[in-house]
């Protein structure tokens, strides 16, 4: 009997041997596997188990912030005093659909379980620390506030950035959503307000102002006006483009005409201040050509991702394809029988002409497939502005311990360069005489050096109607500018030029004017 | 006799009881000190302060463990000294993690509170096993009532003092007293097999004729009733297990194996084919992903609390155990799992392992055919229902759901595992003082 009690016992040992090999493929091989899967929910109680810390606007004003809540599964939910005015920045956490925004981004930081914020804390490991990080961000409530009033309920987006450090300080769309309706701990009221957000035909979720693309329409014509500057003979004063209604391009397409079928033209100076389409589509196509115009828009940051510090921002579109070449500017405006090896009878020689140079001419005034974010407008604003250079643009300035010293800090870098400084300097004065005597008279802030330029950006014409928009800055007379401002208004009655003049501009003065602290005089009457 | 033995129970009483006893006792204060600090450690990690009733607790604990030892050093200070300690460690460390689990250790939750009755319970019942048990051996004479009172005892959820719950029938509620019978059948049923086997596993050794198989089937066909009537299956396969184990040992005839595990799988693989909750249990096994927030919720929940301990755990109240599905119960080893890591585990499983040699060796050095099958059906008992309900929560084998003794919520699950403890602790004792003992070899 006692061999066989024997064999039992070594029975026994089998089983818990093999009981043991499963504890460690459970607990140690395969538990990284089993902690990250997708059903797995323990990291998101984790997170909504401990306090995260603030988010605060450069001013100081607290637009999010972790509350106690007495709830059998969580801790802590989210709030967000200032409702929807940040919303597309912070953006939410959520229990049920994750997080999105600086919460997603800055996960880590707000909750302290970033590297250095843990490693710290190991040195007073038996004292009740806080390790939570707090958020300052570059924006500014008193910019933010005045954008969120300026615009209004109409559709659209308001970007200010800071052109000598990338520093964004305010970024607003219309509509947006409350975000304490999603940070919810009631599953069911949450996935029904994020439901009911999807279904919305504006797209109240989506942050248009750097995740969504819209035609440019004439502001797009700075970037065609720094490629002229840059690459070519054309000056501020030189040479006088002729008085036109119409522009035919080469080798062929539809004509390019201008606003109310009205004629312009002069020196670059003046086809900017009117916004002479027949002037800009000539420059584009048969002063600049193709790859200038491409490298000078790729310079400028279209067809590349900003370097934001939220998820998910989205890259403006310049076209890079015209087909094949087919021969130079001089063959076609010459006689075509003319010698090819004759020298060329135009100031800059022989541009070539490509298959689809007309795209071309159409992409130089903003149309075609030309598509960008307002982020990437004001960004164009920001280089002329800032002597050609593009500074990263960002929305946090500083992740801050909970005893207020720095854990990190975000300065300014540099992302593009965009023009040469000389090429910004002409630019810089050609917009300050639009806004003085042009399109954009109604960004003008008294006491302060102001430069823009409107766009419209026609959309279809029955009914006709278009997007609005500015994009210009605003410094003090003794100074570089201080502010870099691109606005639109989506989707507007009406299809003249004077619709971004008249609509987007009074939202950029609003914007400039909170920015200096300049109050609107007082109405008359 | 052996001349070792003959030497070892020449030696007197008295003197021979304190060795143990006094090892007994160095491993109480030991288990002592590492229930305190786990019951400290997991206050400190809920609510980040001492518990206020520490001081109530550890008298309660203490005078409990300090009760037993003396009781154990009058009635058996001869017997094995690691029993007690070990089933007092999984005691300990399970009444720790229910506490924990209540969310507030210091107030003490429903379940915590009651599980330090049934731990006083226990100890009671423990010792007045030892008390009302002076000789195992004399049990053996009861062995037909034992057989009826066990299968009456399996039987009484189906009467109508049976109450179903959570899908299976296996309480009996008689006025305010709620209990499971089938925690005690199991006992009486140990007891039965050994004295019924004394004579007939002999019989059979030497010569096996059909009708010899009857007694087999019948086991099988009590199991099967158990499994289908009231969907016991953790029960009916411990039940069936302890049975083919004992058959083998008593008979040597390692048919009995075969033919249990074929049995046994017969009847495994028509419930699966006849019940859905069988299936249930038996799909969730292997392939829970197919129905992640049903079926295959809890041994999910368990994998994931498992794995989210690693190595050394979360620490105690710093994991999120309650996730899991009856954690208190069922899933307790997952709870420890979470928050002690692999060490905890680890560390349980030697527990069970130590107990499970202390047990066989009980049964090594019995000179009686019915002290040795006795000691071979109690530590079958444990080791088995350990290892089901562990490897059921680590997706070893299906789940089954039974308690992990000594240390799950459970007060009947409690008293009749020291009960067990009891038996195993008098046989041992009686081994050391009456000379009855064979030299372990």
């Amino acid at each position: 009997m006692n061999r066989r009690i024997r064999s039992l016992g070594i029975a026994f040992i089998v089983l818990y041997t093999v009981l043991f090999a499963q504890l460690n493929r459970v607990q140690f091989v395969q538990a990284e596997a089993y902690r990250t899967n997708a059903a797995n929910i323990r990291p998101l109680l984790r997170e909504f188990g401990q306090e995260r810390g603030d988010i605060l606007t450069a001013d100081g004003v607290v637009v999010a912030s972790s509350v106690p809540v007495d709830d059998g599964q969580v801790d802590f939910r989210r709030v967000y005093p200032t409702g929807d005015r940040y919303a597309h920045v912070v953006g939410f956490q959520s229990f049920n659909q994750g997080a999105f925004g600086l919460e997603r981004e800055f996960n880590d930081r707000l909750a302290g379980a970033a590297f250095e914020q843990q490693f710290e804390s190991v040195k007073d490991l038996f004292r009740d620390r806080d390790t939570t990080g707090t958020i300052v961000m570059t924006l500014r409530d008193d910019i933010q506030q005045a954008a969120v009033a300026a615009l209004g309920e109409r559709n659209g987006s308001v970007v200010a950035l800071d052109p000598r450090t990338g520093e964004v300080l305010a970024m607003w769309t219309y509509p947006s959503f409350d975000p304490n309706r999603l940070s919810g701990l009631d599953g069911a009221a949450v996935n029904e307000a994020y439901r009911s957000l999807l279904d919305d035909p504006d797209d109240p979720l989506l942050a248009k102002s750097f995740r969504e693309v819209f035609f440019p329409g004439s502001t797009f014509k700075l970037v065609t006006a720094a490629a002229a500057l840059d690459t070519t003979s054309i000056g501020p004063e030189s040479p006088v483009f002729p008085t036109t209604d119409v522009y035919e391009p080469l080798p062929s397409g539809s004509p390019i005409r201008n606003f109310g079928n009205s004629t312009c033209g002069g020196d670059l100076r003046e086809v900017l201040r009117v916004s002479c389409n027949t002037a800009f589509a000539e420059i584009g196509a048969e002063w600049v050509g193709p790859d200038a115009m491409v490298r000078t828009a790729e310079n400028f940051g279209f067809n590349s991702t900003p370097p934001l510090d939220i998820p998910n921002a989205v890259a403006s579109r310049f076209p890079t394809d015209y087909g094949a070449y087919l021969a130079d500017l001089d063959v076609y405006r010459g006689d075509h029988d003319a010698d090819p090896e004759a020298p060329s009878i135009l100031p800059n020689g022989g541009t070539p002409i490509h298959e689809n140079s007309a795209i071309l001419a159409q992409a130089s005034i903003g149309q075609n497939d030309v598509k960008a974010t307002p982020l990437q407008m004001a960004l164009v604003a920001a280089a002329i502005a800032n002597e050609g250079l593009i500074m990263a643009p960002h929305v946090v300035s500083e992740v801050r311990a909970a005893d207020g010293s720095s854990y990190e800090e975000f300065g300014p870098s540099l992302w593009r360069v965009a023009i040469s400084p000389t090429s910004a300097d002409v630019l810089r004065e050609a917009m300050i005489n639009v806004a003085e005597n042009g399109t954009a008279r109604r960004m003008q802030v008294d006491g302060l050096v102001v430069g823009g330029k409107t766009g419209t950006a026609q959309l279809g014409s029955d009914p006709p109607n278009s997007h609005a928009w500015v994009v210009g800055f605003a410094g003090p007379p003794d100074g570089p500018p201080e502010i870099a401002v691109a606005v639109i208004v989506e989707a507007q009655p009406g299809a003249s030029e004077q619709t971004g003049g008249s609509v987007a501009a009074p939202i950029a003065q609003a914007v400039i004017r909170a920015a200096f602290g300049i109050d609107a005089p007082a109405e008359p009457g | 006799m052996t001349a070792v033995g003959a030497r070892r129970g020449g030696v007197r009483p008295e003197i021979a009881a304190r060795r143990p006893r006094r090892v007994e006792l160095g491993l109480i204060v030991l288990i002592a000190i590492i229930v305190m600090a786990a019951y400290g450690l997991a206050s400190l990690g809920t609510s980040a302060s001492v518990p206020g009733n520490l001081g109530p607790f550890l008298a309660w604990m203490l005078g409990l463990f300090f009760f037993v030892h003396v009781a154990v050093r009058r009635l058996a200070p001869a017997a094995d000294p690691v029993l007690l300690p070990m089933a007092l460690l999984l005691n300990g460390i399970g009444y720790v993690m229910i506490a924990r689990l209540g969310g507030d250790v210091a107030g003490g939750s429903d379940l915590a509170g009651l599980q330090s009755v049934w731990t006083a319970v226990g100890i009671g019942g423990f010792v007045s096993t030892l008390l009302l048990v002076p000789r195992v051996r004399s049990l053996a004479q009861y062995q037909y009532l034992l057989g009826l009172g066990g299968i009456g005892l399996l039987a009484l959820p189906l009467l109508p003092v049976g109450v179903e719950i959570n899908g299976a029938r296996i309480w009996v509620s008689i006025g305010p007293v709620n209990f499971q019978p089938g925690e005690f059948a199991k006992i009486a049923l140990a007891l039965f097999f050994a004295a019924y086997l004394v004579d007939a596993g002999e019989l059979i050794k030497n010569r096996l004729e059909l009708r010899d198989l009857v007694p087999i089937a019948a086991a099988w066909g009590a199991s099967v009733g158990v499994m289908v009537l009231e969907r016991d299956l953790g029960s009916s396969m411990l039940v069936f297990a302890m049975f083919v184990v004992l058959m083998w040992v008593a008979t040597a005839r390692t048919m009995f194996l075969g033919l249990g595990a074929a049995l046994f799988a017969a009847g495994g693989f028509v419930a699966f084919r006849l019940f859905a909750h069988v299936e249930r249990r038996i799909d969730s096994w292997l392939d829970p992903w197919a129905d992640p927030r049903d079926s295959g919720f809890q041994i999910i929940q368990a994998t994931f609390s498992m794995a989210e301990g690693g190595l050394a755990g979360t620490g105690l109240g710093r994991g999120d155990p309650d996730r899991v599905p009856f954690a208190e119960t069922d899933f307790i080893f997952a709870a420890i799992g979470e928050e002690l890591g692999l060490a905890g585990t680890t560390a349980i499983l030697m527990a069970f392992l130590i107990l499970i040699g202390s047990g066989l060796r009980i049964a090594l050095r019995a000179t009686r055919p019915f002290e040795k099958l006795l000691a071979v059906g109690l530590t079958t008992l444990l080791g088995i229902q350990a290892f089901i309900i562990m490897a059921g929560v680590v997706r070893l084998i299906p789940l089954t759901g039974i308690t992990l003794p000594f240390v799950s919520y459970g007060g009947s699950a409690l008293v009749s595992n020291y009960v067990v403890l009891a038996l195993l602790m008098r046989m041992s004792h009686e081994q050391r003082t009456t000379g009855d003992a064979e030299a372990p070899r």
